[in-house]
């Protein structure tokens, strides 16, 4: 979901009673998508494993326990 | 344990991606089985195979609900590209449509609580407007298929 700043963030997650997940900038999300969604088109494409997802995030420094 | 699709099933799958970009909306399992010449058990069969693989996602009654970063239904969450609008399944899936089409692109979210439109654009490939916009993702990779409406 699309937020204007944190503390948004933070009041819709009490208001929902939803644990706080990864929150990244809307630009870190375009460079995220470039990467994902470049090839999804390609005849070639055959889906994405797990590791290779993993290395996408590692790319973009997203580790942690979220991207694992 | 589900087949693996076939060659035939990324075929099906490239057809409903050109359809749902051409059009917004997904070819039904009629539509497919007599654009490929096979019969409607056959079409059921490949679309539930690539469901299962994680290439597109089908609602309770086996129709397309969403092929990534499309979706088949009007979401809070789309991209205007060359004059029409394609639905995202998310804030992530709405920038996923002009990184997937190598596009330009004027994008509107709906706010989760207010419910105004946040707008931002892709132009020349950078992301403009929506200065301070963050995402939040709800659900860590690892549950990400366990529950694709709710990631």
């Amino acid at each position: 979901m699309l937020f204007r700043s944190d503390e948004e963030i933070e009041s819709w997650l009490r208001r929902k009673g939803i644990e706080r997940g990864a929150v990244l900038s809307l630009r870190r999300v375009w460079e995220l998508a470039k990467r994902w969604y470049a090839d999804r088109m390609s005849a070639d494409f055959r889906g994405r494993t797990a590791n290779e997802a993993q290395a996408i995030f590692r790319q973009l420094g997203l580790t942690g326990e979220f991207w694992l | 344990m589900s087949l693996k699709p076939s060659n035939r099933d990324w075929q099906i799958r490239q057809h409903i991606y050109a359809r749902l970009v051409g059009t917004g909306r997904a070819p039904s399992t009629d539509d497919i089985a007599e654009h490929f010449g096979i019969v409607l058990r056959d079409a059921s069969a490949a679309l539930q195979r690539l469901h299962d693989a994680h290439a597109l996602a089908l609602d309770e009654s086996g129709a397309i609900l969403m092929a990534h970063p499309l979706s088949a239904v009007q979401t809070d969450y789309r991209a205007r590209i060359d004059g029409r609008w394609l639905y995202a399944n998310c804030a992530w899936d709405s920038l996923g449509i002009p990184a997937m089409l190598g596009c330009d692109a004027q994008i509107e979210a709906l706010h989760p609580a207010t419910r105004q439109p946040i707008r931002y654009a892709i132009t020349g490939g950078q992301l403009v407007s929506a200065e301070g916009g963050l995402v939040h993702f709800a659900q860590p990779f690892r549950n990400w298929y366990d529950d694709i409406v709710e990631t």
